[in-house]
């Protein structure tokens, strides 16, 4: 597993500027008003904002490919099922199997709804810093023992990563995994087997063996913390600082007015929905 | 096993969070009243570390020829390795999982939690059960035994609310008994691999019972040493 956070948060945009915070609430408030959208012909609408607010992150169009590689495979089971289960009036049919009119149309706006959420999910993701991100979260009212829990798992997961990857690639060096020659007839290789009792146990020694090394790993990290001051001293409320430094009070007007122009958006969605 | 965005209606979403956020809340509270301030703070890098470790591990893929690979929940294990700190390590790697690989989703967050979070719960306390049994049977067949059904609740438990919410939520038009079809067959697919994954939870559980006990025979990540506190009273 590879994971790749914070490549694109170095660009200028004017969205990269915006405050965390109103980001947040600005960018969640429309991504709930585009999942209250059960009328088919505001999708388009919804695409147009979501491509607005896309040109203006200046993100490049691989970032957005990227991402959607994982959650786009559940976008095609749910298209490939929603039109064959439900609906009144058939399409097509063919033995049991009949396509469905209304199947289609929500299969349609689910779909429309799903890659506008998620395009506007990694806008926030590709325009904000991970670290401000999480300090914003905690800004807005995050329990501080999820977000200390979130910052320190951020902190070492790079390094358990990096440690998970050389042990699956001795594992795999050692044969673990290896699935016979492909010279074998159909039907008679050592892949065509269930994973053997003997493959789990390998796996799950691995995974304890991580197991104990972190934990290890957290008890010298809960020293050093400790003498440090950590847990000695009340927590003090931290006040929001943005990541950039060129903040003032001008431009924290203007993130002000993008939020409320976000949010008529959003609200305008939620209204002519309903209409 | 995670809802994206998009999928489910706004008021399915609010609904999620609605529940989410008093079941968080409970767990938190359950940490806190379980123990000292001290051991919180004594504890907090380790379920962080942990949580990193569980989110590394679940990338695992176990071959399944000749289909591919699956890869494994790890709800089950979690509750029955942290506790009710499985709770707030959920919400790290679902909300991690969102942000860094695109699964899940920032609206479906809540509903997400809670259907790995009350099966991880639920996995808790059916390991914590072990210590009726530990004086009369053997002390690992009774880990692996708790081991195993903690890994198959937690998969079956998620399985059937993610079925059971998708489901129910998204095609209007179904009818109910087409939906108890389509909610049994899908069970029954997981069958495999919530045994899949109660093997694995019991290999691990043995494995660490062999190599560091102190580790399983204490869940809830409290230390197997007298906290600081209690050395400076003893002392």
């Amino acid at each position: 597993m590879q994971l790749r956070v914070d490549d694109c948060t170095h660009l200028n945009s004017w969205l990269h500027q915006w405050d965390a915070r109103f980001k947040l609430i600005g960018l969640l408030g429309l991504m709930i008003a585009f999942a209250t959208v059960d009328s088919l012909w505001l999708v388009p609408w919804m695409g147009l904002v979501v491509l607005l607010l896309y040109k203006l992150s200046q993100l490049p169009l691989s970032f957005l490919i990227r991402r959607l590689r994982y959650p786009g495979l559940f976008l095609v089971g749910v298209l490939l099922f929603i039109p064959w289960v439900s609906g009144r009036i058939p399409l097509w049919q063919w033995g049991p199997f009949t396509l469905w009119q209304e199947g289609c149309l929500a299969a349609l706006l689910i779909a429309g709804r799903f890659l506008c959420s998620v395009t506007v999910g990694f806008i926030i993701l590709g325009t904000t810093p991970f670290v401000t991100l999480v300090k914003a979260v905690r800004s807005l009212g995050l329990p501080p023992l999820l977000t200390d829990m979130m910052l320190l798992a951020y902190r070492y997961l790079f390094e358990i990563l990096a440690n998970s990857n050389r042990m699956r690639r001795a594992m795999t060096l050692r044969g673990f995994g290896y699935q016979g020659p492909p010279s074998y007839p159909p039907g008679q290789t050592r892949s065509n087997r269930p994973p053997r009792f003997q493959q789990i146990q390998t796996l799950a020694a691995v995974t304890g063996t991580l197991f104990i090394r972190s934990y290890e790993q957290a008890e010298r990290v809960y020293n050093a913390m400790r003498l440090r001051g950590y847990g000695y001293r009340p927590s003090q409320v931290q006040v929001f600082q943005s990541y950039s430094p060129h903040r003032t009070s001008q431009t924290l007007r203007w993130d002000a007015i993008a939020l409320i122009v976000t949010l008529l958006v959003a609200t305008s969605l939620i209204l002519v929905n309903h209409l | 096993m995670h809802v994206p965005d998009g999928i489910l209606p706004a008021q399915v979403s609010a609904v999620g969070y609605a529940i989410a956020t008093p079941f968080i809340g409970y767990a938190l509270r359950t940490i806190n009243r379980s123990t000292s301030p001290v051991e919180v703070n004594r504890t907090i890098p380790k379920a962080a570390l942990l949580t990193a470790t569980f989110f590394v591990a679940s990338s695992l893929y176990i071959p399944i020829p000749p289909f591919g690979s699956v890869h494994l929940l790890m709800n089950g294990l979690l509750g029955a390795m942290l506790g009710y700190y499985a709770v707030p390590a959920i919400v790290i790697g679902l909300f991690f999982q969102a942000l860094l690989i695109g699964h899940g989703g920032y609206l479906s967050l809540g509903i997400n939690v809670l259907l790995m979070g009350i099966p991880a719960i639920l996995a808790h306390h059916i390991f914590q059960l072990r210590h009726r049994f530990l004086p009369r049977f053997n002390r690992q067949t009774v880990y692996a035994v708790f081991g195993t059904l903690a890994g198959c609740i937690g998969i079956l438990g998620s399985a059937l609310i993610f079925f059971g919410v998708v489901i129910m939520t998204i095609p209007a038009d179904i009818n109910a008994a087409t939906e108890r079809t389509a909610i049994y067959v899908l069970m029954l697919m997981h069958l495999p691999i919530a045994l899949l994954e109660g093997a694995f939870t019991a290999s691990f559980i043995v494995f660490l019972l062999r190599t560091k006990p102190e580790l399983v025979e204490r869940t809830g990540l409290r230390s197997p040493l007298p906290s600081p506190q209690k050395q400076a009273e003893q002392g």
